[in-house]
Parts: C-alpha cells; structure tokens; sequence
C-alpha cells in the first residue's frame, strides 16, 4: 500500500508516493537520484547514510519516508551555494580529510549539524559528536582537523 | 511496494482503535530505530504500521515540584539527555541517555520504543527498573498500571498485550532529601557497541547520621535474558556503608542474579565481571550525589 507525502529536500519542495516500508535512504537515492547519500551497514551503525531531518542528524537507513512527511532533510547535495563547496566542504579537502570518500557525506553532514548548533566547538566536542560516524580508511585526525578548522575559522 | 499499510495515530486512543482494527496484525513504531533495523535485516515484514511518534498523550517530560517525574513514551533520547529540570531531579536519567549509541540514534530512537523492545541491554529499562518507575499503557478497556518491576517477562516477551500500547512513564518523588542517583556503562566501542555493553542503574538514599544506604534501587543491562532487577543484590547492600565488605557481599549476591549472555565481544563470564566492576563504581558515584563524599570512582 502507498502513503503519499511531502517531503522538502534540500529546500525544494517533493510530492511524492511512497511505499510504507520504504527507507529514507532509498527514497533519496533511487527515486529522487540523490546518490551523495550513502548506503552501507542498514543497520544504523556506520553513520555513511546520514542526513538531517529537521537540521538534526538521523540514520536515513533507519527512517522510513513515511514516518517524517511533511518534514525537511537536507543532504550532501545541499552543502554548496551557488556552485561553491561549503567552508566544511573546502577544509576537508584542504586537510586530506577524504580517502575513499564512501564515509564522507555522513561526517560531512553530522559536522555541518554540530556546526550549526556549536559554531565553536571544541577538540573534545567535535569528537564527540563525530562517535557514531566510521572511516575504514583510518582517516579521522585529518577529519577532526578539518572541523578544527572551521571552528576555529 | 510493499502490502504494509502506514497510519499516522494524533491521540492514544487512535492508536488504540487502529491495534483493534488490525487485530494483532499491526506493529507500532516511534521512532522506527530498532523495528526498520528489524525490517532491513528480514526479520520483520510488517502488513501495517502505527506511527505514534507525534500522539499527543506521548510527548513531553514533565517534573512536579516534589520531584515527581512523568515522560511520554514517544520522548527522545535526546530530549531526556538535555532536560536541565530531569537532570537536577534524577541525575541518572540524563546521565544514561546522553550515553545511548550518539546523536543520530537519540534524535530518533524513544523512551516507549526502548522500554517495549524490551533489549535485555537496554538502558532505559535498567535506569527505570532501579527508579522503581510506573508504566501507564492505554488498551481497548481505557488504561492501566504495569510496574517496571513487573514488565520484563522473558526474552523480548512484556506485559504489553497485543493491543496495548506505553503511553507514558512515571517515576515517584525521592524518597529523601538525601537520595543519590547515578548510572554506568562498559562497552568497547564506547559509541556503539550496544550488542555488547553492561550497564548499571543505582538509586540509593544516604542516612547522614551513620553514612548507611537505604532505599537501594538496582537495574542491570546486559546480565541476562531481560533487563535485570537483582533484588538479593540490593538486600545485601541495604543498612551498610559503601566499604569493602559490603561489595563483598555485592558481588556474592550479583553472582547469583546474573546470567548474561556471551556473545561475540565477550563471554558470559567476562559480562559478570565487568558487571561488579561497574556496579560497585556506580554505587559509589550515587553516594557521592547523596552527600556521601568519597573520591571520585
Ligand atoms: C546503532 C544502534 C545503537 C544503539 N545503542 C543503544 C544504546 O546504547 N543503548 C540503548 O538502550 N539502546 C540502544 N539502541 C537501541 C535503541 O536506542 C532503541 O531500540 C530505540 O530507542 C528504540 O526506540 P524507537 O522509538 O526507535 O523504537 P521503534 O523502533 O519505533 O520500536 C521498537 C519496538 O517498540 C515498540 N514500540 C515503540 N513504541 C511503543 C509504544 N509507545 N507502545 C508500545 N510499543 C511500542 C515497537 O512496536 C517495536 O516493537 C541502539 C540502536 C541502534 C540501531
């Protein structure tokens, strides 16, 4: 059976129809083609499928579309203005803080949030608040670093 | 598309109507957290689904001026960890909920929806099991009172009946001025290893006279089939000081009341240990808050 909802991505308005088993993670990439957002454990563990749903962090693996109709979620796709990468964006390049890059919307998207709600955070906060985000390719000095950055602007 | 039907229930009672309706073919779901886990992995194929995340009798944490606690069963973890009010009122409940796996699973997963997974390593059911908590469900014959103490029956079996929802939690006024609560967690990947982890919740009052411990609530995640209420293990402590004769005698009794389940972290044994080792630390953390003093754990 189909559920019909409105979901408002990245700012722009979806009228959609969705199954009610459907996942957030799959709405975003197989029906509205937003690949940034990505898919791996489903099990709410590794946090690469992380997205904000109304400007907090939630595992979109672990959320179905049906269960926040009417809400807003922002993804990777989201970051840049006007064609230009986000100063998160800019300093995770800066820093190397991206290898295989699988893990990096999800890191992107849980700092972007910590950001938003702490523009200055400290060490000890940033870490914190990246705990629940996994890089298999060992890379979370430059990751932190990188939100240092910004923090410290 | 799947044959699941969704429902968005505004009230308890919809919610209700809607589990008679479906005739014990309708699962609940707040935040969806453990239950979409379920779904991903095959485990679970719903044929309708009762959205009570926005019901209203299920939101909100309210605090009486005597202490007295009500939470609704579709409250965050995140709103319990940033409640100023709870966390003068009952320490260990902020304590406890700022320590659940991290902020993309406390800004979905619930109070209600961690109580009625009924995890044997939940948090939420060990902190409420020490604080002796009330739980009100809302069913088809209107509402009724279940004592945590009483809900837990057998591995992810409760006292919640098919058409029965959690409507909210209540926990009593301390029982004294000089009450002390605290709670304590072991796990390896401090973030999320919940599959792994052992908890301690510890709800203690301090006679300031003789510095002896009365009142002792006791809960345990992660030391058996359900969340553990160890009720020796609080006698053996009650009317003595934290020393070490009487975590002696702690340790005596938790080895009777504890079968936690081996996994692939740890092994039953390794579980029974760390679980002293954290209880006794949770302990002397809640003395501490009673106006026990001592050093820090
Ligand atoms: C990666 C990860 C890490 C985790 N770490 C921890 C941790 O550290 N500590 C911890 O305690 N938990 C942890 N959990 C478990 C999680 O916090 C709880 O399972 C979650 O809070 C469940 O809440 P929910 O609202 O998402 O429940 P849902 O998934 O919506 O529901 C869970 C179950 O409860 C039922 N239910 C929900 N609400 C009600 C209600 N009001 N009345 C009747 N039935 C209801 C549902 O039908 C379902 O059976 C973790 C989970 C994941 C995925």
């Amino acid at each position: 059976m189909s559920v019909a909802i409105r979901l408002t991505v990245n700012g722009e308005r979806h009228d959609l129809t969705v199954g009610a088993t459907e996942t957030l993670v799959s709405v975003l990439r197989d029906r509205l083609g937003m690949t940034g957002t990505h898919k791996d454990c489903c099990m709410g563990i590794c946090g690469s499928c992380t997205v904000l749903v109304d400007d907090r962090p939630v595992s979109s693996c672990l959320l179905l579309a049906a269960q926040i109709d009417s809400q807003s979620v922002r993804t990777v796709e989201g970051l840049e203005r006007d064609g230009s990468l986000s100063p998160l964006q800019e300093a995770f390049l800066t820093f190397g803080a991206v290898q295989c890059g699988y893990c990096t919307p999800g890191f992107l998207m849980t700092a972007t949030a910590l950001l938003e709600e702490n523009p200055r955070p400290g060490r000890a906060e940033i870490v914190e608040a990246l705990k629940g985000n996994l890089c298999r390719c060992t890379g979370y000095k430059k990751i932190v670093e990188a939100v240092e950055a910004v923090a410290n602007g | 598309m799947s044959g699941c039907r969704f429902t968005v229930a505004r009230t308890a009672a919809e919610a209700v109507a809607g589990l008679a309706e479906a005739d014990g073919e309708a699962h609940i779901i707040a935040g969806g957290v453990a239950l979409v886990l379920l779904m991903n992995e095959g485990l679970l194929q719903p044929s309708w689904l009762i959205d009570v995340s926005r019901a209203a009798e299920l939101q909100g944490i309210d605090v009486a001026d005597d202490g007295a606690i009500r939470i609704g069963a579709a409250v965050t973890h995140r709103e319990v960890a940033a409640s100023a009010r709870l966390a003068s009122v009952c320490p260990m409940l902020a304590e406890m909920a700022a320590e659940i796996a991290c902020g993309r699973v406390m800004n979905r997963g619930t109070v209600g929806g961690s109580i009625c997974l009924a995890d044997p390593q939940g948090d939420p059911p060990a902190a409420l099991l020490a604080l002796d908590a009330t739980f009100r469900l809302a069913g088809p014959e209107g509402g009724r009172d279940v004592a945590a103490r009483d809900f837990f029956r057998d591995l992810y079996v409760t006292a919640l009946t098919e058409n029965e929802l959690l409507q909210h939690v209540r926990i009593a006024p301390p029982p004294t001025a000089h009450r002390g609560t605290a709670f304590g967690k072991y796990a390896a990947r401090q973030a999320m290893d919940y599959a792994s982890t052992v908890s301690a919740a510890v709800s203690l009052a301090r006679d300031p006279a003789d510095g002896s411990m009365s009142d002792i609530g006791l809960g345990l995640g992660g030391c058996g089939t359900i969340p553990v209420w160890p009720q020796k293990t609080e006698a053996a402590l009650r009317g003595r000081r934290p020393d070490t004769e009487a975590f002696a005698a702690m340790r005596a009794a938790l080895a009777e009341e504890t079968a936690p389940i081996g996994d692939m972290l740890y092994s039953a044994d390794y579980k029974r240990h760390v679980a002293a080792v954290i209880l006794e630390r949770t302990i002397k953390a809640a003395y501490r808050r009673a106006g026990g003093g001592g050093p820090d754990p």
